[in-house]
């Protein structure tokens, strides 16, 4: 078949009561925009069409975002796509939360994913200091063993892995009095590493739970450590 | 701060988007600016709570005035509740995430009788006492409206006042006199004096209810100087009443996921055990124009990629063909689906069937209620063989293999033989099924039959009638259960306690609060979700309070009975009531509006399409 239809890379934030917007529905929330939008986007052919949408990498549950990518695309028939019209339009339809950044034509493909980096702040009673020792200390084990629930032969099995040697520390320090620290993890097909089980064995191994751990997503990169685009 | 908390447990809980707000339709405005707030509540979950109408509509209609805003409140499901108990959060509303204690009026609509339980457990959530005498001048005015308050009396305890009928324009009425009276330093009190003077607004504590040594109710009098009878409301120019050009768009999937446009209100069918075949009467429609119009905005406004059109029966829509054609051409072009519920096609053109089919993919449902033609003429249900059979015979020779019917269980006069009736109309429609697919090996046709039991409801002709007793229901479930071997057919029946409780609760008087109270106590709520139901629980809640489920539930009233909402007026004559009774009882049908008015006591000036015609 001919294809009739532009491919767009959308880049968009997901930050503030958006960040409780599950992946699953993600899907029907951006459907939705785009019809409210009034955009020529591309519907799938067949008994049921609905717009094409592709998301490239999912985002743990109340985790925010600055970089998220999804790729659509508009009609031929519409002419060429005007990138800044489509971002005005998109911004006014989203709920709260929801951001276009940016809108290209995709140069990269998504099996090219290699690795996302992440801030995380911590809130609570402890000083900065004291969370950040307890991170030193946390990274300073030989290894850090969590659950994994996985397939094994087709059967749900639950395994003990070490990621330890998957988390890159890339800054730790005091910011405004609390603590902040910044990590890259690996990301794609091949191999990953959810934020939030790091986040989970830290405050694990700290025994204590935080008033708040705002984890934010900053980048995602090629495999090469490119900005992934 | 409350929304850190609530943000931090959010995340604990199963689908947190339900406890946080920010969709897209959803109202947010600055509270120094407002005169009245407005918590509407929903005593179930978000997901049953946000696919209803009524709250679509009255939150629009609220907030669409500057100085007021309503904001949506719904039952947390049990693990939320917990973290919310737990971490002393109390209830609030999701625009705002305010503590809805700190509201004008906290609103539920009362939709179900298995939702009362909740109604407290809210109550409670929000830090507030259950029991409106307990409750202070300054906390917010706690009201209701909905179907169930047709028979506000068993929820009398729990609420300072009830809104009788259809709600555009009294809760404007009744918000505009609050800012009045907040305005002027009026105590709660004297604003309830007020408000009882608006038509549709009932103050239960001005009226005193004395009761006879037997139990039944013997007087409501009122006292105060409060309104005797009190009238339900009625919208009177129904194509122009407010409509929402815009809803609440939810990130999680919910029971009724689209855009609904209501087409028509009230019902001209007269189905004898229907109670908002009654309670919404008279029937009104809205016009080709306006309900595409109206469809239009929602769509564009929403991105739903579904549209429904809402009503008790959309077939009876005096102009259903111009309208249906002109649904799916918009539709088709917007690619939006339209869902048609089960219509009746008998006398649709061609052009129009073929339409429809192309949209239509919902399967074959009957809601035949009964077994036989006798008790079919029995609760006045304009349904016969003839049509289900032909019905089903275009559909069979258009490859349909599966068959859903409706019956209920227990109505006036029905016997063993009406239960028969029952398995012969299903093999009546599975014989015709095998001979139009003679020959076709390996084609099976699925039945699936569910029965639930018939739970007599306020004004409607049934009003008198005993419910069936566990017994009788036992007895006939054996009956049918034995009648159908065949693994094609799926029989089902519903909960026979749920319907008891729902039967006593549906005719309960002011006495029937305490037991409600003393359920909740024991820990009931989301009584009408099969996993929480305890009826245990209630059974000795009625215990505690000596009072007698059956008494409310299988007792047969005589005519002149004083009943618990009797002091309500719906436009329904006892009068009528009784004869269509009467009628039953010989199995003597009604016409439907259409066909002629039956003078059911709603008044020709109350807007009916048919109101009056044909009567001399
Ligand atoms: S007054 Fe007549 S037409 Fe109107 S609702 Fe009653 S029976 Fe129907």
């Amino acid at each position: 078949m001919v294809k009739d239809y532009y491919d767009i890379r959308a880049v968009f934030k997901k930050t503030g009561r958006a960040i409780y917007i599950s992946h699953l529905d993600l899907m029907r929330v951006m459907q939705r925009t785009f019809k409210r939008a009034k955009l020529p986007v591309w519907f799938t052919k067949g008994y049921n069409p609905h717009v094409y949408l592709m998301f490239s990498l999912p985002l743990s549950l109340g985790v925010s975002s600055d970089c998220e990518l999804m790729d659509f695309g508009v009609d031929m028939s519409a002419g060429e796509p005007d990138y800044e019209d489509i971002k005005v339009r998109l911004n006014k339809a989203l709920p709260e939360g929801l951001e276009i950044v940016t809108l290209y034509e995709p140069k990269t493909k998504h099996t090219e994913i290699g690795a996302c980096e992440y801030t995380l702040e911590f809130y609570g009673d402890r000083s900065a200091d004291d969370v950040l020792s307890l991170f030193n200390s946390f990274m300073a084990q030989d290894e850090i063993l969590i659950e994994k629930r996985c397939k094994v032969n087709m059967k749900k099995t639950v395994v003990t892995i070490d990621i330890k040697p998957d988390i890159n520390v890339l800054e730790s320090r005091d910011s405004d009095g609390h603590a902040y620290i910044s990590l890259r993890l690996p990301a794609g097909i091949k191999h990953s590493l959810n934020i939030v089980s790091v986040s989970t064995a830290f405050e694990t191994f700290c025994g204590f739970e935080f008033d708040k751990i705002c984890i934010n997503r900053t980048k995602i990169l090629t495999e090469s450590g490119d900005i992934f685009s | 701060m409350l929304k850190t908390k609530i943000e931090k447990l959010a995340l604990r809980s199963n689908k947190p988007s339900r406890y946080i707000g920010g969709e897209v339709g959803s109202v947010v405005k600055d509270k120094s600016k407002i005169d009245v707030r407005f918590a509407f509540c929903f005593p179930d979950t978000y997901e049953v709570g946000m696919s209803h109408l009524g709250m679509k509509i009255l939150y629009g209609l609220k907030n669409q005035r500057e100085n007021f805003w309503c904001e949506r409140v719904f039952a947390p499901d049990k693990d939320f509740e917990k973290l919310m108990r737990e971490n002393d959060i109390p209830l609030y509303a999701l625009e705002s995430l305010d503590p809805i204690k700190e509201f004008d009026f906290i609103g539920f609509t009362m939709q179900y009788e298995l939702s009362y339980t909740n109604v407290l457990n809210m109550l409670d959530l929000a830090g507030l006492n259950v029991r409106a005498s307990e409750r202070s001048e300054t906390d917010p005015i706690v009201v209701a409206g909905g179907p169930c308050v047709c028979n506000p009396e068993p929820l009398a305890e729990f609420f300072d006042l009830f809104i009788l009928g259809e709600g555009e324009e009294v809760n404007l009425e009744l918000m505009d006199l609050y800012a009045e009276m907040k305005k002027l330093g009026k105590s709660k009190s004297e604003f309830l004096a007020e408000a009882s003077e608006i038509e549709g607004i009932y103050v239960p504590k001005f009226y005193d209810v004395a009761y006879n040594p037997d139990g039944t109710v013997k007087s409501v009098i009122p006292h105060s100087g409060a309104p005797m009878p009190i009238k339900k409301r009625i919208i009177k120019d129904f194509d122009k009443v407010y409509y929402p050009d815009s809803f609440v768009v939810p990130f999680t999937d919910i029971v009724h996921d689209r855009a609904v446009v209501e087409v028509l209100r009230g019902c001209i069918r007269g189905c004898r055990f229907c109670q908002a075949g009654y309670i919404y009467r008279p029937f009104r429609e809205k016009s080709v124009d306006t309900i595409a119009r109206q469809t239009k905005a929602l769509c564009e406004q929403t991105g739903y990629e579904e549209v429904s059109l809402s009503s008790l029966s959309t077939s009876d829509h005096p102009e259903i063909e111009e309208l249906l054609s002109k649904l799916v051409d918009y539709t088709e072009s917007e690619k939006v689906s339209l869902s048609l519920p089960s219509l009746r096609v008998d006398n649709f053109s061609e052009e129009i069937l073929e339409k429809i089919n192309r949209v239509r993919k919902s399967g074959l449902t009957f809601a035949a209620e009964a077994g036989t033609q006798r008790l079919r003429d029995v609760i006045n249900k304009n349904i016969s063989e003839e049509e289900i059979l032909s019905t089903c015979k275009l559909a069979f020779i258009g490859g349909y293999s599966t068959v859903k019917l409706y019956f209920m269980m227990g109505h006036p006069t029905e016997t063993d033989e009406d239960i028969l009736g029952i398995v012969a109309l299903v093999r009546k429609i599975s014989d015709l099924f095998y001979e139009i697919n003679r020959g076709t090996k390996g084609k099976f046709l699925s039945i699936s039959v569910s029965v639930a039991t018939f739970v007599p409801k306020p004004f409607t002709p049934f009003e008198f009638e005993p419910q069936i007793t566990s017994e009788t229901v036992k007895h006939r479930h054996d009956l049918l259960t034995q009648s159908f071997k065949s693994k094609h057919i799926k029989l089902s029946y519903h909960d026979y306690r749920v319907s008891l409780l729902e039967a006593v609760l549906a005719r309960g008087d002011r006495r029937t609060s305490e037991a409600i109270y003393k359920a909740w106590k024991k820990g009931c709520t989301f009584d009408g979700w099969t996993e929480h139901f305890n009826f245990d629980n209630w059974v000795e809640a009625f215990k505690e309070c000596g009072l007698d489920m059956e008494f409310y539930a299988c007792r047969k009233r005589e005519y002149d009975e004083v009943m618990p909402w009797d002091h309500l007026d719906y436009y329904i004559s006892k009068r009528f009531l009784i004869s269509e009774n009467k009628k039953a009882h010989e199995a003597i049908t009604t016409p439907n509006c259409a066909q002629k008015c039956s003078g059911c006591g709603v008044k020709k000036e109350c807007g009916g399409t048919y109101c009056g015609k044909g009567l001399l």
